[in-house]
């Protein structure tokens, strides 16, 4: 009797995983947890039509493998303890066989330590911080946007053409992000030729900038590098124009510098700021202005380089699993390595080493009211030495 | 040196007078306040948002600066006169007022930020100086509206210290603060005074607003900004004070602006800070007496 009732069990138990063994028909899916709400809201926003417009598109096409493409989205509020929470139950109950969309970099280091327990892969369309694939890489996490070491390689190289041998001053907020911003940047500009003639460290949220104000006048330099964000770059670029200092001075800036959201405030001190980024609008290709009307058409809204990078990364999945013929964690991760794919900046590589995309990188310049691209710099030159040591 | 002395050193000291002067205006209402009804109002940074706000608002459909820089106290006036009535005359006479005065206040902080960011967006605006440009004296480079801003600061804090001890409204304002039941039974209508004097305060805050939103721009967390140095300044000057918002709100942010070129300006805070924990060590009761008491 005990015997029958255990064969009965162990037949509705295989019948049941035969069940839910993918057929053809069954949908990919792949769980995004990004910010739906708060501050990073508008992030999220452009993660999200990024991601669905490339989804549309493929699902539009046959699919994945002939297999549609499902999306599941959790808001995980720009806070890593949620983001890792809606995670895990993605993995678990909404079974995805893939996870992407976290923005904060410490939900995407905190999400990819869970992505290695649960074996599965993630990918970041957003995170800046260059810890995500270098010291703290993992062989479960993957990279498609352009990482804060590859934007400030890009100014540099912009810097070293525009203004050789130029006398820079740096100004950084008095944090984590701040001084490894300046420092980056700096390493930068010096192996380029340009020379140092001082640096000053401001609290965030400082209300007055003039003793910094004082310091940069006193120091004459031709290029200041700053790397402040938000708020304080309205206060810091309209106080510097009170001063009268920005007639002979090239500001040149990290990419969260100068954003959609305060380049209005800031208002004509904006005027010729440049920085490096890993896409634009602007880029002139064909692709390009088809992703960008799509979008628009879309959504309203033109992309950022969140939406491209979002929308890309859809790209890069299809083609991986396309080359691996499964969705399976350990096939997937070889076929992404080294995987060349089409996104609307250009052709992007993930490094195989340390998981990064490399890609072109734009240097753009406040021209306007807008940022108009006024260089480029290729991949190779921007990407930097292969520092992850894990794999 | 000569370059260090003009680029640096000067145009600090008078930077530094005039965050001096917009702290002091901040702190003046915040020291009425305390002075007269014995309230601590730690929504008083969000009253001075409120200020930006509602210029940047009557701005936007064309007002010009000058006209706001006297029409948003007038509407603040009202706003603040209600607020004390209507809130914080139903907690005062508790046997807590202390802790009922200072939830209330803070909750009322929290929910205006919020109101800010809900009508205004989490983004920041900043409108234009009216006065552009600058002049070059010796070699030291001063923006005219900074300057503009320490002359039309330091005539509204001598209007006010003028209006408190030169006036008869002032004379029943010190006598309500020294002793409310002998005042009243001498004809003084508390009730009035109390809510006038906080109405008051909020337009001050207001009005510094309304005068610093070029500078510092406008956003819904702005209220934070000042709130800690007007405290510190009203705490140093002797609660209640106006003499000693006035000296203390000019010494503090002094040391602030010239500490920060000798070292890291993040310490400019905990400088202030520490000056005001020694204060309170050494001498509690701080410059000067409260308002009413000398």
């Amino acid at each position: 009797m005990t015997n029958i009732l255990k064969t009965t069990l162990w037949a509705t138990l295989l019948s049941a995983t035969a069940m839910t063994a993918a057929t053809a028909a069954d949908p990919i899916k792949i769980g995004v947890v990004t910010p739906l709400s708060g501050t990073y809201a508008g992030i999220g926003q452009q993660v999200r039509w990024g991601l669905e417009l490339a989804t549309k598109e493929v699902n539009a096409a046959g699919g994945i493998m002939g297999r549609p493409v499902e999306l599941v989205f959790e808001d995980e509020e720009a806070n890593p303890s949620v983001a890792v929470q809606k995670a895990e139950k993605l993995f678990q109950v909404g079974k995805v066989d893939f996870l992407t969309g976290t923005v904060n970099s410490g939900s995407t280091l905190a999400v990819g330590q869970l992505a290695e327990r649960a074996g599965k892969l993630i990918a970041t369309t957003v995170s800046f911080a260059d810890s995500i694939t270098a010291d703290k890489c993992s062989p479960n996490v993957f990279r498609v946007n352009a990482r804060a070491g590859q934007q400030s390689a890009a100014l540099a190289v912009w810097l070293a053409k525009e203004k050789p041998q130029a006398k820079v001053f740096y100004l950084g907020p008095d944090y984590e992000m701040g001084r490894s911003t300046v420092a980056a940047f700096k390493a930068s500009a010096e192996k380029v030729g340009a020379s140092t003639v001082g640096e000053v460290f401001a609290p965030l949220d400082a209300k007055d900038y003039t003793q910094c104000v004082g310091q940069v006048r006193a120091a004459r330099p031709q290029v200041l590098y700053t790397s402040v964000a938000g708020n304080d770059t309205v206060r810091l670029l309209s106080q510097m124009q009170e001063f009268g200092l920005l007639n002979n001075l090239t500001i040149v800036g990290a990419s969260g510098t100068v954003t959609a959201q305060n380049l209005s405030a800031i208002g004509k001190a904006a005027e010729g700021f440049v920085t490096g980024v890993g896409y634009s609008a602007e880029i002139d290709t064909p692709e390009n202005k088809k992703f960008v009307t799509a979008f628009k058409a879309a959504n309203k809204n033109d992309p950022d380089l969140y939406g491209a990078d979002s929308y890309g990364l859809i790209y890069a999945y299809k083609a991986a699993v396309e080359k691996a013929k499964s969705t399976e964690t350990e096939k997937v991760r070889t076929a992404m390595r080294d995987l060349k794919w089409d996104t609307p900046q250009g052709e992007k590589t993930l490094r195989a080493g340390d998981h990064q995309a490399v890609q072109t990188m734009y240097v753009v310049r406040v021209t306007g009211g807008q940022f108009k691209i006024v260089g480029q710099v290729k991949g190779e030159d921007g990407i930097g030495p292969d520092a992850c040591t894990r794999f | 040196m000569v370059d260090y002395l003009q680029f640096v050193l000067a145009p600090q000291v008078i930077t530094g007078l005039a965050l001096g002067v917009a702290v002091i205006l901040v702190a003046l209402g915040l020291t009425i306040i305390f002075g007269l009804l014995d309230v601590i109002n730690m929504s008083h940074g969000e009253f001075y948002a409120l200020g930006a706000f509602i210029a940047f608002g009557l701005g936007s459909v064309g007002l010009p600066f000058w006209v706001l820089l006297v029409l948003v106290p007038l509407i603040m006036l009202p706003i603040g006169y209600i607020i004390e009535r209507g809130l914080i005359q139903r907690v005062f006479h508790s046997h807590e007022r202390h802790v009922t005065t200072l939830l209330l206040t803070f909750g009322l902080g929290l929910v205006l930020e919020d109101a800010f960011r809900l009508a205004f967006g989490p983004n920041p605006h900043k409108p234009e100086a009216p006065i552009q440009g600058a002049i070059e004296v010796i070699g030291i480079y001063l923006p005219l509206y900074r300057l503009f801003l320490i002359g039309i600061g330091s005539l509204v804090i001598v209007g006010v210290a003028l209006v408190i001890y030169r006036t008869r409204l002032g004379a029943m304002v010190r006598a309500a603060a020294f002793d409310r039941h002998m005042a009243a039974s001498l004809g003084v209508p508390v009730q009035r005074v109390y809510a006038g004097a906080f109405a008051f305060g909020v337009a001050l805050a207001g009005l510094a607003g309304v005068l610093l939103a070029p500078i510092y721009s406008i956003f819904p967390t702005m209220g934070r900004d000042f709130i800690l140095l007007a405290f510190t300044v009203v705490i140093v000057g002797g609660m209640g004070s106006i003499a000693g918002a006035v000296i203390a709100g000019l010494f503090l942010t002094q040391v602030q602006a010239i500490s920060s070129l000798y070292i890291s300006p993040v310490w400019a805070d905990p400088i202030v800070f520490g000056i005001m924990v020694a204060m309170l060590m050494v001498r509690p009761q701080c410059l000067f007496g409260r308002l009413g008491h000398g």
